[in-house]
């Protein structure tokens, strides 16, 4: 089942999302990416309907990169969240809504400070210090709860995020088997082997 | 599942003696399960006027962002800052827009209004999701908890608080009213209003 | 025979110029001066007002909005303060205009909107009446000065034709040539606002016609950043603040200054 985590730490934020494609009940693509960057500090996970969650998220990606061509520098991350998660309200109440689930991590270089924001496909958003998607919420909110230290390095950052993954891959009935893993801070954006 | 339950949440708001109280608590879920501690719903309008936004978690945001804009927009041609009673109006007609194809939004307005001596009086409003208002003398309550806010308010609240009791007897109804509720909880806010001053606390309630 | 080209904005003369643009230009070198410094902590406007006289019912200013005398300075956006030279009611329209722009964006984005983008939105507006046919362009020029997170304080210019520049310290209006010679001399880049005030305040005594300074032919307005509420501080003076500056400057008008001259 889809499931993505996000941490924040000492200047950084880690994003992590399975990579399976699923069709029903059946595996068709194990090797997806559904972390997309949007801009140089800028990072979004996407989980949900299929066609919908890629749409969107090209969608997004194409508008944030146009307010960077047009005014030369990009939204900051809070600016770029309240944009999301306005056109995800706005869908919720068209004629066909798009039915996709953030997470939208960056590092704002005006403030020199991550921020992490979650944001369903109701355009629910809130600014949270460690957020989750999909049925691994439910393992990991809890742990996480426990285990998140604001002030923690990337290091510790991501053995918090090893946790996770393996109390999911251990009390899941059908959990997905492998994450990417991405990193944004003050240098940008890059993936990151766990 | 009703859509005013999904994410969970509770505002309540009192008169006391040339203050007014309103509070909220922190809590955004998703059904049962907890995503933040930390979800304001109590937003100020202007110097002298605080709204608080109860039900469905987007439109919360949605509303509060609108609100604004309607203000800042009435500010600017009115050259005055807008009254409570006229902001209430603002949120009931803003809401009425939305006839058949509601905001999941119950309100509270909390206000000190000028009076024609040039005094101040408290004012306290609450209105239903299509926005039919309700101007009480004593307590408004919305959100998951409202029942049980009622309740523990019918108890605790008097005419004439100073602002310190009147913190008191708002923190204490929201806190004991939330333990009762599992979607409401999760820590408290409560602003007091007075003539001179705003007093903004953050309260510690139980974490589960 | 330029008639033949300058009954329309759209057309272009034969040397290539579009002349009802050159004449709002001309127009606004009339108005009253408004002139901006950009100091190291905040920016500073300066208007000459022109509508005056011991008849015209200024109570409202007094106490009431949020300062100014609604002629020349206007609160754009909590982080911008414009200042317009011009056609005063033109001027009006495009003060409305840069309202809702800033609202919009902070509705669209939860975020106060930069001050070069609204100084490129009203661009957009101002440039469309070059091209367009039929109407009139904005005889206007703004100066505005903002905060914003990306360039920290910063001052723009736009002008009729929709070109738009950030400047240190720059003057628009009458005698702008004069203010920006004088400016030139006296700027210092790493200048504070208390600096600036005075610096603002000497040069529009020199540039102004009339040889006294006082609250009823001038507006005033500082822009700095609260450190308290982290948020920028817009200030528009009102008539009383104004005249308790110029005495603390002292470059308030005395009682027996105008029997001399």
């Amino acid at each position: 089942m889809e499931t993505s985590f996000a941490i924040t730490g000492k200047g950084y934020v880690i994003i992590a999302a399975d990579t399976t494609a699923a069709r029903s009940i059946v595996k068709m693509k194990i090797d997806e990416d559904k972390i997309k960057t949007l801009s140089p500090h800028l990072l979004m996970a996407y989980s949900g309907e299929p066609g919908d969650t890629l749409q969107f998220a090209e969608y997004v990606e194409r508008n944030i990169r146009l307010y960077q061509i047009r005014n030369l520098y990009p939204l900051r991350p809070a600016a770029a969240a309240s944009w999301i998660r306005r056109t995800l309200a706005d869908s919720l109440r068209s004629r066909s809504p798009y039915q996709v689930n953030l997470l939208v991590g960056g590092y704002d270089e005006a403030t020199h400070s991550p921020s992490l924001h979650w944001i369903d496909y109701l355009g629910t958003s809130v600014e949270v210090p460690f957020g989750a998607h999909g049925y691994g919420s439910y393992f990991a909110l809890s742990l996480l709860d426990r285990y998140h230290n604001p002030e923690a390095s990337l290091e510790e950052g991501l053995d918090t995020l090893r946790r996770c993954i393996n109390e999911v891959s251990k009390r899941l009935v059908v959990s997905p088997g492998k994450y990417k893993v991405k990193v944004v801070d003050k240098d940008g954006t890059r993936e990151v082997e766990l | 599942m009703s859509i005013m339950e999904y994410n969970g949440g509770s505002v309540i708001a009192m008169v006391g003696k040339d203050c007014v109280a309103i509070a909220s608590d922190l809590r955004l879920g998703n059904q049962a399960l907890g995503i933040s501690s930390n979800f304001q719903k109590v937003f100020p309008v202007t110097d002298r006027i605080y709204v608080g936004l109860a039900g469905l978690g987007t439109d919360v945001i949605t509303l509060r962002e609108r609100f604004r804009y309607r203000v800042n927009m009435y500010t600017i041609k009115e050259e005055r800052e807008i009254e409570p009673e006229t902001f209430a109006h603002l949120v009931s007609s803003t809401l009425y827009e939305h006839r058949f194809g509601p905001y999941f939004i119950e309100p509270v307005v909390a206000g000190l209004s000028k009076t024609p001596s040039g005094g101040l009086k408290p004012f306290i409003a609450a209105t239903d999701l299509i926005g039919c208002i309700n101007f009480a003398k004593d307590f408004v309550v919305s959100g998951t908890a409202s029942s049980k806010l009622f309740g523990l308010a019918e108890g605790l609240w008097e005419p004439d608080l100073e602002p310190e009791d009147l913190f008191e007897t708002i923190s204490q109804t929201l806190l004991n009213a939330v333990d009762r509720d599992a979607y409401s909880g999760w820590g408290a806010v409560v602003h007091v209003l007075t003539k001179d001053k705003i007093i903004s606390r953050t309260l510690k309630g139980r974490m589960d | 025979m330029a008639r033949r080209y300058d009954s329309r904005t759209t057309i272009f003369s034969p040397e290539g110029r579009l002349y009802q643009i050159e004449y709002a230009m001309e127009a606004i070198s009339h108005a009253g001066t408004v002139l901006g410094v950009l100091a190291k902590d905040g920016v500073v406007l300066a208007a000459e007002k022109r509508v005056t006289g011991k008849l015209l019912d200024l109570s409202g200013a007094k106490d009431g909005g949020y300062g100014g005398s609604g002629e020349k300075m206007f609160l754009l956006n909590s982080n911008v303060i414009g200042g317009v030279a011009g056609i005063t009611s033109d001027a009006n329209s495009l003060v409305n205009y840069a309202r809702t722009t800033a609202q919009r964006h902070l509705l669209m984005y939860n975020d106060d909107i930069p001050v070069e983008l609204l100084a490129q939105r009203l661009c957009d507006l101002k440039q469309g009446y070059t091209q367009y046919g039929g109407l009139r362009p904005f005889g206007v020029s703004l100066l505005y000065a903002g905060y914003d997170p990306h360039y920290k304080f910063q001052l723009y210019h736009s002008d009729p034709s929709g070109n738009y520049s950030g400047w240190k310290a720059t003057c628009i209006g009458a005698n702008n040539g004069t203010a920006q010679s004088l400016l030139k001399q006296e700027y210092k880049d790493d200048i504070l606002v208390k600096d600036a005030i005075g610096l603002v305040l000497r040069i529009m005594s020199k540039t102004m016609d009339s040889t006294t300074l006082g609250s009823e032919k001038l507006e005033f307005a500082v822009l700095t950043y609260d450190e308290e509420a982290k948020a920028p501080k817009a200030k528009i003076y009102k008539p009383g603040e104004i005249d308790a500056l110029l005495q603390a400057e002292g470059l308030a008008k005395k009682e027996d200054d105008e029997m001399k001259s």
